[in-house]
């Protein structure tokens, strides 16, 4: 007997193992059919988003900048390296970069930027792609267009990088300073680290450029 | 006035499916009566549309809940009801998380975190034990679908109040007009308090009315006009 134990469980015990595990199993299985369907279209609606959001960041380009990535070690920025999309005009010259970024020092969490710069390394445009700011404060930065498009066209030395507080050239908004603060101070840093790289990073986009052609 | 009008009810009983649907939707409601669901219903409606959005998810998964359990209400043992109604919804849940995340993207990034929580709102498990498990599939998809619109209504009302107050807003459609100073607090959720507080208040008075009614109509049946 104590060698079978499975014998002294009385038939309403059975009972209860079998509906848990059959609810457990027939769910499994509803959720796995799901994940089926959806994982295509969500990876597409992901790739959709991420393609208009890139569209707004970088000049004209006639390529596809998510088929043409670079990844460039970055050892002065807190990331290991950054993926960069290389954006490329019809005749095959680089026109722009663009690269997603995370600004950790906003006021709720992470901020996700996705930015670009033109081959000169100024910088053509930002947008926020995910945050956690104060809605109707910190969310400025997705919704005081005026405020995202200052950005626009800046070079490290055009404009000065910080909030009118700090003695910087930027709008603050009215009850939130730490949040364009940490989104001003992210792209600083990127653009410094950009015109630091720029040899290295035009040097990879050539070489992928030459493997393409091989092909 | 012969008998017939006399011992004639004077204003109609209504029927248990009425019952069902009125109770879903007013008399019962998930967040006027029983104040259940208070974690999405605070979160997300910071606007009328992010309301509407998140009451159509979580009516789906009502549906979807009280459907099923209806239907195995009597081969599951009463001692683990509980864990398969939990796995049911789960499973719903995640089914509504994964379809919005592929053909919904920008509504499933604005409500993000809220819809997998559709899990713990005490709504969808309060219908499952209270409603679904003692009564037939017909009965308990239409409660859902009465509860379900209902919690969909309140989410609707409070993101309307809010949106109209903290940004001079509804559905995006701008109502005030740039002098309008938006009211921030409301859509913080200290505003969310305030208003779920006074539209509350505002539901009390109106029952409270129904009830007064529905009391003085008994006592001077004859008055009321059929």
């Amino acid at each position: 007997m104590s060698q079978r134990p499975w014998m002294n469980i009385d038939r309403e015990q059975w009972q209860m193992v079998m509906a848990l595990f059959i609810v457990g199993l027939l769910t499994t299985f509803l959720l796995a059919l799901t994940d089926i369907f959806t994982h295509e279209p969500i990876a597409q609606a992901k790739r959709t988003a991420l393609h208009s959001a890139l569209t707004e960041v970088l000049p004209p380009y006639t390529n596809q900048p998510l088929d043409e990535t670079l990844t460039i070690a970055t050892p002065t920025l807190k990331d290991e390296h950054h993926l960069l999309y290389s954006a490329r005009d019809a005749n095959g010259n680089i026109v722009g970069f663009a690269w997603e970024t995370i600004a950790n020092d906003g006021y709720a969490g992470s901020i996700y930027i996705l930015m670009g710069v033109n081959s000169e390394g100024r910088m053509h445009a930002m947008r926020i792609t995910d945050h956690k700011e104060t809605p109707g404060l910190g969310d400025g930065i997705t919704k005081n267009q005026p405020w995202i498009d200052h950005f626009n066209g800046q070079t490290l030395n055009t404009i000065v990088w910080g909030v009118k507080k700090d003695g910087g050239d930027f709008d603050q908004f009215t009850g939130a300073t730490i949040t364009p603060r940490a989104v001003i101070k992210t792209l600083h840093q990127e653009l410094l680290w950009f015109s630091q790289s720029r040899q290295q990073i035009f040097k990879a986009a050539s070489t992928l450029n030459k493997e393409e052609n091989h092909e | 006035m012969n008998e017939a009008t006399l011992s004639a009810p004077i204003a109609k009983e209504p029927s248990a499916q009425q019952r069902i649907i009125l109770d879903g939707l007013w008399f019962n409601n998930a967040i006027f009566a029983q104040l259940l669901g208070m974690c999405p219903l605070l979160g997300v409606t910071t606007s009328a549309e992010n309301g509407l959005w998140m009451g159509l998810a979580t009516l789906l998964v009502l549906i979807a809940s009280n459907g099923v359990v209806s239907s195995i209400r009597h081969i599951v043992p009463k001692q683990v009801r509980i864990p398969v109604y939990i796995t049911i919804i789960a499973a719903f849940v995640t089914i509504v998380d994964l379809a919005m995340n592929a053909w919904m993207h920008g509504m499933h990034q604005v409500l993000g975190l809220f819809i997998p929580l559709i899990v713990v709102n005490c709504t969808i498990l309060g219908r499952a034990e209270a409603f679904a498990s003692k009564n037939s599939a017909a009965d308990s998809l239409l409660d859902a679908l009465a509860m379900g619109s209902g919690f969909t209504l309140a989410l609707v009302i409070l993101g309307t109040v809010r949106e109209l107050l903290g940004q001079g807003m509804i559905f995006g459609t701008v109502v005030f007009g740039a002098d309008y100073p938006n009211m921030l607090m409301f859509i913080l959720p200290p505003g969310a308090f305030i208003a779920l507080g006074f539209i509350l208040a505002i539901v009390n008075k109106i029952n409270q009315g129904l009830e007064a009614a529905k009391k003085e109509q008994r006592q001077h049946p004859r008055e009321v006009t059929l």
